[in-house]
């Protein structure tokens, strides 16, 4: 390991992200101060905010801080808070190392400079490190500076150095530790191209349920139980155990800041978990570069196969519904759009399931009010299913519209009819509203046997929801979608969300569905329970109907966007 | 120097490369040829320390590849098929930090020799711009200053010309030639066998992964009998065109029109 080089690597990284100097070359990239200075000016506003808030009403707040840090187990709560935080960086970056080593031929140019792959991976790992750090020393930093002021004891303000060098030992430990699992992971799925998209598919969802199932627990938690069950359960797998990283920070922080005595060894802990924490990093870089190596990284498409795969069909006739016949090129948009999707199961679930995190907002009032609000129930999960439609035609034929990216080119030299590729995209959503309204139909048929009657009309005009709403979206992706965006996040840092659509274009993929299911959906059902049940399946045709027509004007203004789309947008 | 040792490369059950021995002397062009998928790429990405070699070695002007890839790799220089670079980067940027990495003292002896470089390629005028707004000639040859910049003993160039323009293919000829005639060691592969014809000095044909032959343009047709352009003897080599099916496709396309 090279250290002049490592630094180079850091400064040439850093350069890239925190551009000091602006570009002197086309005006276009151009970028003026403020815009360039923006992070940094946020993260100082942020931090004097805290800063001067703490200075005003901290002096209210600091004898009831003073008296729990100093009560016996009171820098045990600290030290769940920091061991929190090394496990969020730790979940946070399991796969960062593994993607990174993954996509080592994008740094190719680094590759083949005069450097170990050891000191470009742990380069790499130091960015994550540094990247994972920020937002905790931003708003960390401020608040040990406001308490180190209002405290009265004499080396408080070491607290402030103190949290700074040990925050980083926290986010190397959970980095590095996070990275080697995603190797390890990594190894065992090399190959197993099925095994790992169950495990995407399983992961997802368990992501996507325990962050539902969170939010309700908050939600419906009015006592305070929720948080005192999380301390008990932290405290319970060792979260607050005097042998964790995060007590040797709390003892160095929080105990310096309220004046407890500290002991020879409590200084020495934390040089142990330093050096435990260079260790791992280092051991990270190691592992990464046997990795790179191996070759058991490679994408699926670079590796060869184990087996020799037989090409069973070779006659090209795309029918992705069967006894349904469209026309060649919704037939084979429908085709595309559900195989590329359910060819990335991470992709796919979140799809399938990423609607629960809005629809649980909704049914939330009938899970808190339970029994006495089982009359109304139904109508409330009948409002649950409307996200579903939508949000499979937002996802379906909106995100994906934006995702086709450069294929859009070979849409356009061949003159494809784009309407009728918009049209395949929003059918290719049917499939799967329709289950997802069977399913709720199913459960409104146990919970409100009254509105049994209604189902057949509301699973039909779920259907028609789909078609406009997807068509509407694809129309907002076509005015307002970066077509440069990827499906699969493999970037190293920052959010793992890149909006396909964007600004007001998002809002309008949503909001004018939403309005229209529920408007229509409910108008649909209520005028047959308030009214007559007849009423309902004469009305519903009509919003079928409406549905329809949005859907073929939706798809043709979009087609006329997508077919006139400039190359520069999307290459 | 450039010298390979029996380099073999297995991914699983495949071999893409097996038992490559051929040697570049100093002063020399070395054209490696072969069909897409014979192994050329691999080759170059074992030289470079991409990859690691299942079998065999190389020696770079003397430094093993498999025991001291650093020090190989500081006295080589290398344009891939299709460059790879920061895009946040402008290209005055990143041929300077390239220059620091192979410790290229910093000075105006240094700014001029990039200066030079960048207006011998036509370069100069966009050597602000960001290099994700780069054509991929212009990449190219953003990744040829870089690579000439810290003056490798050995330049491993892959598909250099492709894609850029007549005026540019023209300067890098004579770059090569010179540097050629300074003594530098240069493996390159091209699918432009005129290119290859007017360039290398020697040619080393490979297909599968192994060399099927070697030499100088007299070697190779001596070797060759009644076949007298490069073209030939690659295609006599490694295969032609399959004519049948060629004329079947040309049948079904003048039908359809």
């Amino acid at each position: 390991m090279s250290f002049p080089d490592l630094l180079i690597l850091l400064k040439q990284d850093l350069l890239q992200t925190f551009r000091v100097r602006r570009v002197k070359g086309k005006r276009t990239e151009q970028k003026s101060a403020l815009r360039r200075f923006l992070g940094p000016i946020v993260a100082v506003t942020i931090g004097v905010v805290i800063i001067w808030a703490l200075v005003m009403f901290g002096p209210f707040l600091w004898p009831f801080i003073e008296d729990v840090l100093r009560s016996e187990g009171g820098l045990g709560i600290g030290a769940t808070l920091f061991n929190a935080l090394m496990l969020f960086a730790l979940l946070g970056s399991i796969m960062i190392s593994a993607t990174t080593v993954g996509n080592s031929e994008r740094m190719e140019y680094l590759m083949t400079m005069p450097i170990s792959l050891r000191t470009l991976f742990l380069e790499k790992t130091i960015i994550i490190i540094f990247y994972n750090s920020m937002i905790w020393l931003v708003i960390g930093t401020p608040l040990f500076i406001g308490f180190s002021i209002l405290s009265p004891y004499p080396y408080a303000f070491l607290s402030v150095p103190a949290f700074l060098v040990l925050m980083l030992v926290l986010v190397s430990i959970g980095v590095a530790i996070g990275g080697l699992l995603g190797l390890i992971f990594s190894r065992i799925l090399a190959g197993r191209r099925a095994l790992k998209q169950v495990g995407y598919a399983l992961m997802s969802a368990i992501g996507i349920l325990t962050g539902t199932f969170w939010y309700v627990s908050i939600y419906t938690d009015q006592s305070g139980e929720m948080f005192r069950f999380i301390f008990e359960l932290a405290d319970m797998v060792g979260l607050s155990s005097n042998l964790t990283p995060g007590y040797a920070v709390s003892v160095l922080t929080l105990g310096i800041l309220v004046g407890v005595p500290l002991t020879l060894p409590e200084l020495l802990v934390p040089v142990v978990y330093a050096v435990i924490a260079f260790g791992l990093v280092y051991a990270t870089a190691i592992v990464s570069e046997e990795a790179h190596y191996s070759g058991w990284l490679a994408s699926g498409s670079k590796r060869s196969s184990k087996v020799k795969v037989e090409i069973g069909e070779r006659t090209w006739d795309p029918q992705p519904f069967r006894r349904l016949k469209f026309n060649n090129t919704i037939s084979v948009s429908i085709w595309y759009n559900i195989t590329s999707i359910r060819r990335e199961a991470r992709v796919f679930t979140q799809y399938l399931l990423g609607p629960i995190r809005l629809v649980i907002w909704m049914i939330l009032p009938a899970i808190i009010a339970g029994e006495s609000a089982l009359d109304i129930t139904g109508y409330f999960i009948i409002g649950a299913v409307i996200p579903f439609a939508t949000l499979y035609g937002v996802y379906f034929a909106g995100y994906e519209t934006v995702y086709e990216g450069k294929n859009l080119m070979n849409l356009q030299l061949a003159a494809t009819n784009m309407q009728d590729y918009v049209k395949g995209k929003a059918l290719s959503a049917v499939p799967f509203s329709l289950a997802a309204s069977i399913i709720v139909s199913v459960i409104i048929a146990f919970i409100s046997p009254s509105l049994i009657l209604y189902l057949p009309v509301l699973v039909g005009s779920i259907t028609f929801l789909t078609l406009a709403s997807g068509s509407i979206a694809a129309n907002a992706a076509a005015m307002g979608g970066d077509f440069k965006a990827e499906r699969m996040i493999t970037r190293q840092r920052g959010s793992a969300v890149q909006m396909p659509i964007t600004g007001w274009s998002m809002i309008r993929a949503q909001l004018l569905p939403l309005v229209l299911g529920f408007l229509g959906i409910y108008g649909v059902v209520l005028v047959g329970v308030f009214i007559h049940p007849l009423l309902s399946y004469i009305a519903a045709p009509g919003f079928m109907a409406l549905c329809y027509r949005l859907y073929g004007s939706y798809s043709h203004s979009a087609g006329v966007k997508l077919a006139q789309i400039e190359a520069t947008k999307y290459l | 120097m450039i010298e390979t040792l029996g380099l073999v490369k297995q991914f699983n059950d495949f071999v893409a490369v097996n038992n490559l021995s051929f040697t570049v002397s100093p002063g020399e062009i070395y054209g490696l040829l072969g069909p897409n998928g014979s192994g050329k790429s691999t080759t170059m990405r074992m030289l470079l320390g991409l990859l690691r070699p299942t079998e065999g070695t190389a020696r770079i002007m003397g430094h093993d590849i498999r025991t001291n890839i650093v020090a190989a790799k500081r006295v080589m220089g290398y344009v891939p098929e299709e460059p790879v670079l920061p895009e946040r980067l402008t290209a005055w940027e990143y041929i300077n930090y390239v220059a620091d990495i192979w410790r290229v003292p910093r000075g105006s002896e240094r700014e001029q020799e990039i200066e030079e470089l960048l207006v011998l390629l036509d370069l100069r005028d966009a050597s602000d711009d960001l290099i994700e707004t780069y054509s991929k000639g212009m990449s190219r040859k953003t990744s040829l200053v870089a690579a000439l910049i810290h003056k490798p003993r050995v330049l491993i160039l892959d598909e250099v010309q492709a894609g850029i323009d007549p005026r540019g293919a023209a300067t890098i000829k004579e770059i090569l030639n010179g540097l050629r005639s300074r003594g530098a060691t240069i493996l390159m592969s091209t699918h432009v066998l005129e290119i290859a014809e007017q360039m290398c000095d020697r040619i080393g044909i490979i297909n599968k992964g192994e060399m099927i032959a070697e030499g100088t343009m007299e070697e190779l047709r001596v070797k060759a009998v009644g076949q007298s352009s490069l073209e030939e003897i690659f295609l006599g080599l490694t295969g032609g065109p399959d004519m049948q099916l060629i004329a079947k496709f040309l049948e079904d396309a003048g039908a359809s029109t």
